[in-house]
């Protein structure tokens, strides 16, 4: 399947409700649709907040390929700034209330729910490739 | 998402309902502000309605937690829910948090 989403956070949910759909009519248990759509909630909240500082109206291209068996690729594409979410670096999960930062959970959530993940630059795009097993 | 809020004798419950995320989160983190505002710091926050929670709504219960910690006071938690309590133990947010099965449970104890 193929969606197209506006730079408004609004959309998020609106894509998480036709992965939703779409999952259940190709037989893809509600477990690995939950732990998609996180992984692609923290990943498009971070592109539709910090990706267009000038503003105005963009578009993020989200393609989902069922592979093989049981294994879903998926592909994001944006014309925010360039950001690397392979760069980030892990949280410590063992501090107390006092100690945590707030923030930095997101990317994190990112890799625990996700199989691959793999970035790169191009053509002034990000372009995310990823990989759920199920 | 839907908050209702409910002043106890120790506590205000405050209860979630649907999606806690980017773009909802910002709404239960004014309401818990400006509850501080007039001097509440003990809170119960039950999620027996809310089946999805991001990293936007993490922020404000960790944010709310140490407001709340400064000023001496309590925030429990209940009745989370399977996506959410997956979404908890990858945070590591099960070990800092007081998670009560029931909000009857859990306001025993403030």
């Amino acid at each position: 399947m193929e969606f197209r989403l506006k730079n408004e956070l609004e959309e998020i949910r609106l894509l998480a409700e036709a992965i939703e759909l779409w999952g259940e009519e190709n037989g893809i248990p509600g477990k690995t649709l939950f732990q998609l759509n996180l992984a692609l909630d923290e990943l498009l909240t971070n592109t539709i907040t910090y990706g267009y500082p000038e503003g105005g109206e963009h578009e993020i291209m989200l393609r989902l390929i069922p592979e093989g068996e049981k294994e879903l690729l998926i592909e994001i594409r944006d014309d925010g700034l360039a950001f690397n979410p392979l760069e980030v670096k892990a949280p410590d999960l063992k501090q107390d209330i006092e100690e945590r930062p707030i923030g930095g959970l997101g990317i994190h959530l990112v890799r625990q729910m996700l199989d691959e993940l793999e970035y790169r630059r191009e053509n002034g795009q990000n372009i995310l490739l990823m990989r759920k097993k199920y | 998402m839907d908050i209702n809020e409910m002043k106890k004798d120790k506590a205000t419950v405050i209860t979630i309902e649907g999606r806690l995320d980017s773009s909802t989160s910002g709404i239960l983190e004014k309401k818990l502000l400006s509850l501080m505002d007039t001097g509440e710091k003990n809170f119960l926050l039950d999620f027996s309605g809310m089946d999805y929670i991001s990293s936007a709504g993490l922020r404000v219960l960790l944010m709310v937690a140490k407001k709340s910690k400064t000023a001496k006071g309590k925030v429990l938690l209940s009745a989370l829910t399977d996506n959410v309590k997956e979404v908890f133990d990858i945070a590591g947010f099960t070990d800092i948090f007081t998670i009560f099965a029931t909000a009857e449970e859990a306001l025993k104890d403030f």
